[in-house]
């Protein structure tokens, strides 16, 4: 609360909970330059205004302090900040070498829901389109 | 508690006391001291004040299997906080309607008030209790901690 | 008799900082700040048939902003919170103005509120509606075993999405006792029968205004309306309290007591 500019702004943004594939209406209050909040929303026409435990609490992780805002890799058995150059080569590295040694069904691509539509689009079309398999998972498949 | 359960057949009937230690408490002692017998199927726990008993605590003794609880404190006016046990006047009787509500025999909870001085007292109120919560028979509520409890154990 | 959009504008120019209502945008209705009078979302403000927490956002935005003034769009229901809110030291009545709007006689009959209008009403006409007794008929004419089992049946639907807590306007702890593992066991769906319930009923109990928010928001259609009912109607037969009436009236379970509670106990 602190951290608040102290400029008046309250607002609700429709959204659509990320969870599952369900796809209940939710408002996200944004309360100064803050996400503060979750209300259903009451005339959508999946959820009539209900919510699930998870859509309740979908904001709760944006500001959570235990995110990773950072990339890290693992070295010597303990996982250490690095850059994104030196995270997306090892990366590639690894799963080209997985490829190239044991085909490309060696591979999975596991899609999260806190990421956009788009982004988890964008992994599915590398999965299928750079590594070519159809290995691709999401924790919200229902 | 789980030894307690062991012990006792499986149609004994356990119930929980909550008993104020300006008041009931020392009743309860006196009816030890003087030797009056009264059924073993009560278990104690001791409360600054009747004031202090949340009707979460009643909740939660219920939700773990017992099958009555009694409130005992100090008589109106005898608080030793002055008016701690208004307060649990008032919250007993809608803690009381709303199991009732919900459909918990209204036998099981009781509300008594019971002095240093009424050793004897403390003794009838705990036969008379006992003897309504054993006619009910154990609690509907019982069922699934309890079963866990065997589980664990 | 003003449109809402007049009476927005018009409270802003007479000293609040902002006006929470609520909008209509393309047929969905949520609720809005509106902090001046060029604000776009000043077209779109409209009273809408659906309902929000509006009391549970303003302790929110009272913290937030405390030096500043807010007026707010109040139904019954919502003048009903805030009043109570006060009560509990939540929301200040000092910094606020209440614009009145009455339900129309389909929306009260819908909701079964016991009061469907406000004290000062602004917009919209006075209808009177009679709140649902058929769930409370229906429980109290069963037994105790099956009443039990009613009430077990219906739990048993409870996904734990705590839902009816969040979108309750008079629930602000920040320590819920439902989230307590002590009192009830975490991870376990659904939750223990009867604490969960009967542990917010107990909760909701002269503090409860009535508002349906809870029935509405939950996904299992348990009837928590009719349960947080009869807790007032009990509040009211026993200590003599219908929560959101005046302010200046004091709930009988934040003090200690008068020589009053006992002689209606003894009575019995």
């Amino acid at each position: 609360m602190a951290e608040n500019n102290n400029e008046l702004s309250y607002k609700l943004v429709p959204s659509t909970c990320v969870y599952c594939g369900t796809g209940c209406g939710v408002l996200l209050e944004v309360t100064g330059n803050r996400l503060s909040g979750t209300l259903p929303q009451k005339d959508h026409p999946v959820s009539r205004g209900a919510l699930c435990i998870k859509g309740w609490s979908v904001h709760e992780f944006v500001h959570s302090p235990r995110r990773l805002a950072r990339p890290m890799i693992r070295k010597d058995g303990e996982l250490v900040e690095t850059d994104w150059e030196t995270a997306l080569q090892a990366v590639a590295t690894g799963l080209a070498g997985a490829r190239d040694e044991h085909g490309p069904d060696s591979v999975g691509f596991f899609a999260s829901a806190r990421c956009s539509n788009e982004e988890n689009y964008l992994l599915q079309k590398l999965a299928r389109a750079a590594v070519g398999t159809n290995n691709v998972d999401h924790c919200a498949r229902l | 508690m789980a030894e307690e359960s062991k012990k006792n057949d499986e149609e004994d009937i356990r119930i929980l006391a909550f008993l104020c230690n300006w008041c009931s408490y020392a009743g309860a002692d006196l009816a030890g001291v003087s030797r009056f017998q009264y059924p073993p199927n009560v278990l104690d726990v001791r409360v600054m004040c009747t004031g202090t008993i949340s009707p979460y605590f009643v909740i939660k003794a219920f939700q773990e299997g017992m099958d009555g609880v009694l409130i005992a404190g100090c008589h109106i006016g005898d608080c030793h906080y002055l008016k701690g046990n208004y307060m649990t006047a008032k919250r007993f009787q809608v803690l009381r309607e709303a199991l009732k509500f919900l459909g918990l025999e209204e036998g099981r909870l009781r509300l008594e008030w019971v002095s240093a001085a009424e050793g004897e007292k403390y003794a009838d109120v705990i036969r008379s209790f006992t003897e309504e919560v054993k006619a009910l028979g154990p609690s509907p509520l019982r069922g699934k901690k309890a079963a866990k409890a065997e589980v664990g154990a | 008799m003003s449109d809402l959009k007049t009476i927005v504008k018009e409270k802003l120019a007479g000293g609040a900082d902002a006006f929470l209502c609520l909008k209509n945008e393309e047929g969905t209705v949520l609720p809005a700040l509106i902090t001046d009078a060029d604000s776009p979302d000043l077209e779109f403000v409209d009273v809408g048939e659906s309902r929000y927490p509006l009391g549970r956002i303003l302790i929110d935005l009272q913290r937030e902003y405390p030096d500043k003034r807010f007026a707010v769009l109040v139904r019954g229901c919502d003048e009903r919170a805030l009043i109570e809110l006060s009560k509990l030291e939540q929301i200040d009545l000092d910094r606020l103005v209440m614009v009145g709007v009455a339900c129309s006689t389909e929306e009260a009959e819908a909701c079964g509120c016991p009061r469907p209008y406000p004290g000062d009403i602004a917009l919209g006409e006075k209808v009177e509606a009679a709140p649902g007794r058929e769930v409370i008929d229906e429980v109290e004419s069963l037994g105790d075993a099956e009443r039990l089992g009613w009430w077990k049946e219906q739990f048993s639907r409870c996904i734990k999405c705590y839902g009816c807590r969040n979108i309750c306007p008079m629930c602000f702890c920040k320590d819920c006792a439902l989230e307590n593992p002590h009192l009830v066991e975490p991870g376990v769906i659904p939750p223990d029968f009867p604490s969960f319930h009967i542990i917010r009923a107990l909760d909701m109990t002269g503090r409860c205004i009535d508002c349906g928010l809870c029935e509405e928001a939950c996904p299992a259609d348990i009837p928590l309306r009719s349960l947080y009912r009869k807790m007032q109607d009990i509040m009211e037969d026993k200590l003599e309290y219908r929560a959101g009436g005046s302010v200046e009236e004091k709930n009988p379970l934040s003090f200690l007591g008068t020589e009053h509670d006992i002689e209606k106990l003894e009575q019995e």
